[in-house]
């Protein structure tokens, strides 16, 4: 029952979503139909969809697999590298689709790498490590003279809000399809069971060390394709547009909010979020940064399994696991 | 005669300056029933430890089915065949009984992982064979002390061990517990799995298991059927004390 109620919200979304931003197509106004759109809610919404991507993304590493990296960041830059780096008349010069396919590869590889150490460290050892990490990539592609240095690169302009809208919408959709298709797998049961003890994981059989790793990268992978996405889209790429740290927290923030370690926790976070951020985006940041800081600490507080958990009614809003996390602190 | 499933040989393990295992060797045929006693201390859990490869020795080599355990991963050790259960029960919380015992099924030895849906059937198999029957669709935290050791084994148990570890499964349970933990035991060691249960209260291990070893300070103190070792002055000694040792000989007219 519960899940057919999904199912029809999940379909109906993806269909408003989909169907919606057509509306602002010349055909669709020669047929008369009203724009329910303008440009700059459509812009809004593709950067809406990026965060569903990076959100849902960070949830299979740090959600599932409960390794909360705070270098995801690291990612998306890199895609966006990639793909600007083909792209760019001065450099690749290729076309937006052969850019893109590099975006997902360049970060699964370099997760690949750097994960086999990072992935030995537990907890905040883990999250300090990545996000130093994070910050190290930022700061040796700025002085790398063939990435364009503190210039940066410059992919070809491509006058299309509606195209980089659907690709980003895709890459939400791809992320969050990859998210279920994980949790039915053996391979989502797998990083549930490491998150919940590592040690049990691996005495009843599971691989940890491979199940991280593959976690890592397909969360590179996807993290950098909307990296790419956004190259192609911004034209233009460096390092305090793609690598920045505040990313990386966001996700994170966006992640535990929403409900992290499930599929639709994510989603709602980020939907929510930074669609009150964008609505905020008028008035000073410093008060959506302090909303964001309130929004984190209440959620927390009172619904330390997100707001999705409260959402489909498996928790209500009580002090109990504060009370609880309090004694286990204090013993 | 065949090769013992499971062979320690002069198995050394030091954490700094302490040697917690000294030399220990015994073997564990296919199928067999072998209770592990030893005063707190003794290394019993040290030595599970090495067995599941948690450790690793700092001398003298185990061999299961013929392979080296030192050279396998933690996982790889499982998907040979050894299960455990650890002393310390350790649950996946956030997942109910059912889906924790499922884990078992879907990883395990070479003989389970299944896919997902034949797994949650085995471990619906699996909670009724340890008595766990009606409460799989608990959360961890809602089950009794008594059912989270039943859900440590069941779990284990799912993995389809050719051996199987126990740690300590009765300890803290009440008479009536403790003869319900015996019965699953029993019923685990009639399906042909080799069992290796550590014990430290001695009576549990007498009842079940036809060989007993005694670990006293990381060495081998003695092995062999529990009703001969039990009384063995030096089995005595290493549990109760000297004093009560010389009050026992002398009680019997041979101090």
């Amino acid at each position: 029952m519960r899940s057919r109620v999904l199912g029809v919200v999940t379909v109906a979304a993806v269909a408003l979503f989909t169907l919606l931003p057509l509306t602002t197509t010349d055909p669709a106004r020669a047929m008369g139909l009203p724009a329910l759109l303008d440009r700059s809610q459509l812009r809004g919404l593709t950067t809406i969809s990026m965060f569903v991507v990076l959100t849902s993304a960070w949830n299979i590493i740090g959600g599932l697999a409960g390794y909360p990296s705070f270098g995801n960041v690291a990612f998306f830059g890199l895609g966006a590298y990639a793909t600007a780096l083909l792209t760019d008349p001065d450099h690749g010069h290729l076309p937006l689709g052969v850019g893109l396919l590099a975006s997902p590869l360049v970060p699964a590889v370099v997760a690949l790498v750097v994960g086999f150490p990072l992935l030995r460290l537990r907890g905040h050892y883990f999250s300090i490590a990545t996000l130093g990490t994070a910050i190290a990539f930022g700061e040796v592609i700025n002085n790398m003279d063939f990435l364009g240095g503190a210039t940066g690169l410059f992919p070809p302009i491509i006058r299309s809000d509606l195209l980089f809208y659907y690709l980003m919408f895709g890459a939400a959709a791809l992320t969050v399809g990859v998210t279920w298709w994980i949790m039915r797998s053996r391979l989502g049961h797998g990083l549930v069971a490491i998150r919940e003890n590592e040690e049990a994981a691996a005495v009843l059989g599971v691989d940890t060390t491979r199940y991280k790793i593959i976690a890592f990268v397909v969360a590179a992978a996807l993290t950098g394709l909307a990296g790419g996405v956004f190259a192609g889209w911004n034209s233009f790429v460096n390092r305090d547009n793609v690598f920045p740290v505040d990313y990386s927290v966001q996700m994170i923030l966006m992640a535990v909010i929403g409900g992290s370690g499930t599929i639709s926790g994510p989603v709602v976070g980020a939907v929510g979020l930074e669609a009150l951020i964008q609505l905020l985006a008028g008035g000073s940041g410093v008060y959506t940064q302090i909303l964001l800081g309130v929004l984190l600490a209440v959620t927390v507080i009172f619904l330390p399994r997100g707001v999705i958990d409260f959402v489909i009614g498996r928790s209500r809003l009580t002090l109990a696991h504060f009370r609880r996390s309090l004694r286990q602190t204090s013993v | 005669m065949s090769a013992p499933l499971l062979a320690l040989s002069a198995v050394t393990k030091r954490f700094g300056g302490v040697t917690a295992l000294d030399h220990v060797s015994f073997d564990l045929a296919e199928g067999e029933l072998v209770g592990l006693i030893g005063p707190n201390g003794a290394g019993k859990t040290t030595l599970l430890n090495c067995l599941s490869r948690l450790y690793r020795l700092d001398g003298g080599s185990i061999r299961f089915s013929g392979m080296d355990i030192a050279k396998l991963g933690r996982h790889e050790v499982a998907r040979l065949g050894v299960g455990r259960t650890f002393q310390v029960v350790r649950p996946f919380r956030s997942m109910t009984a059912r889906e924790n015992v499922a884990i078992g099924a879907l990883f395990g030895s070479d003989r389970a992982r299944l896919p997902p849906r034949e797994a949650f059937r085995v471990a619906d198999e699996v909670i009724d064979l340890v008595g766990l029957g009606g409460r799989g669709h608990l959360l961890v935290d809602e089950l009794t002390v008594p059912d989270r050791r039943h859900l440590e084994v069941a779990r284990a148990l799912a993995t389809r061990p050719r051996l199987l570890l126990l740690d300590e499964v009765m300890a803290g349970l009440n008479p009536s517990e403790v003869a319900e933990a015996l019965e699953v035991v029993k019923r685990i060691h009639a399906s042909g799995i080799a069992i290796l249960v550590i014990e430290h209260v001695m009576q549990v291990i007498v009842g079940i298991c036809p060989r007993v070893v005694v670990l006293h300070f990381g060495k081998v103190l003695l092995e062999g059927d529990p009703s001969t070792v039990l009384k063995d002055p030096r089995v005595v000694e290493a549990y109760l004390g000297e004093r009560y040792a010389r009050r026992v000989r002398g009680s019997r007219g041979d101090g």
